[in-house]
């Protein structure tokens, strides 16, 4: 793979992930118990332990979320 | 699914689980490092580890891998599977290790940015014998990160047990970016086709417990229960021990036939965690327990034990001459069903 690919795609990636962080506070703070209410009263080290998967999968939990506000749903 | 959330459902029997792991993977790690630069003077530290924790993550893979089809051929194996996403989660920890005293040790001490080194310093894409191996195993890394990422219950709440069987399918694809990884990388370094030869090994040894497995779920499945109206015949009373299931298809559908208590009753055999089959698992305490992860039903009605709100589709059910016969249609999930009472002497 020529080199500027190669560092097209590593800043691609960084970008993804430092918006997926972006996302994740709020998502933890208050999406993660929107979309699975058995986490609404969950703890801290719980939520920490979302915080990979928010961040690799933040545009489709964004989806989901917002789906969740346009219904209506708390 | 627990009512709220935990970081870690702790139980004594994971405790131990997870504290044997540990211990066998220490244990693997120093003898591989201690016989590695006795054998082999001239290696560093560092390639001993990255060895040895990229062997470890390997055997690891495999027996997370070769757990679920062992478990459909032998319930002593069960066991194993309670805790497999412990399992899963140290392998991609053992990976991420592996791939990290790699990255440092090859990458790192360049101007170039670590990670676009691994994907430009090696351009033979065309050579099978020097092929760039490293970009495969980042791409495993990747899938691996996802799957421990998304390894707890909350994720399954959210990405729905289908999603999340779905994704986590991509472990398959991890482990051919594994064997290509380990396979070539093997090659350019020994020059010699026993590492080869013992991936090779390995995956034919994958593949064949997979299709014995699924050999062995079309044996026990059967064929078509006969029907008779709107009721099937499923087997004889008899053949259900007590606290226990048997299972059969009727109408398309895999159904679950449990014993307890002097009754017959009937509930899908797809547990809404995971799948799981709930006619492998017994009942407890009164209630229908999944051999995978433990979820409960209440046989008669196929809902969970409040506060948790999981249902199973219900048959109803009736007992014919010694003989137990099941509706071909399912009541809706988590619907109290007809249970049939057994009388004494049948």
């Amino acid at each position: 793979m020529a080199p500027a690919v190669a560092l097209w795609i590593v800043r691609a990636a960084g970008v993804y992930l430092a918006l997926g962080l972006l996302f994740a506070i709020p998502f933890l703070a208050r999406g993660a118990g929107v979309l699975e209410p058995a986490a609404r009263h969950a703890g801290l080290f719980f939520r920490l332990l979302l915080l990979p998967g928010a961040v690799l999968l933040w545009p489709w939990l964004l989806a989901r979320w917002s789906a969740h506000r346009r219904e209506g749903q708390p | 699914m627990s009512h709220t959330h935990r970081a870690v459902s702790w139980t004594p029997f994971k405790r131990a689980y997870d504290a044997v792991l540990a211990l066998a993977l220490a244990v693997f790690l120093a003898l591989f490092v201690g016989l590695g630069s006795s054998f082999y003077p001239n290696a560093t530290l560092e390639t001993l580890l990255i060895r040895s924790l990229g062997l470890a993550a390997l055997l690891l893979l495999h027996v997370t891998l070769a757990i679920g089809p062992l478990c459909r051929l032998s319930p002593r194996f069960l066991p194993l599977l309670y805790n497999r996403r412990h399992l899963g989660v140290a392998t991609f920890l053992v990976a991420l290790a592996h791939g990290g005293f790699a990255l440092f040790q090859f990458h790192a001490l360049g101007n170039a940015n670590p990670l676009v080194s691994v994907l430009s310093a090696n351009p033979r894409w065309d050579s099978l014998t020097d092929f760039p191996f490293q970009p495969l195993g980042l791409g495993a890394l990747l899938i691996l990160l996802l799957m421990a990422a998304t390894s707890h219950d909350f994720w399954l709440g959210v990405l729905t047990p289908a999603g999340w069987k779905r994704l986590h399918r991509l472990v398959y694809l991890a482990y051919l970016l594994i064997v290509g990884h380990v396979a070539l990388g093997a090659l350019q370094v020994q020059k010699s086709l026993v590492y080869p030869g013992l991936v090779a090994c390995g995956a034919v040894t994958l593949a064949g417990l997979h299709l014995a497995a699924r050999w062995r779920d079309r044996k026990r499945s059967g064929g078509e229960a006969p029907q008779r109206e709107d009721f099937a015949e499923v087997c004889r009373l008899k053949a259900i021990p007590t606290g226990r299931a048997r299972t059969a298809r009727v109408s398309g559908h895999q159904v679950a036939v449990f014993r307890y208590d002097g009754r017959i009753a009937a509930v899908s055999n797809v547990c809404p965690h995971q799948n799981g089959p709930l006619g492998e698992g017994a009942v407890v305490d009164g209630l229908i327990t999944c051999p995978w992860h433990g979820h409960q039903f209440q046989p008669g009605s196929g809902r969970a034990p409040a506060p948790y709100a999981d249902c199973v589709p219900t048959f109803d059910v009736r007992l014919e001459g010694g003989r137990v016969w099941v509706r071909t249609c399912p009541n809706p999930a988590g619907s109290p069903a007809a249970v049939a009472e057994i009388e004494r002497g049948e």
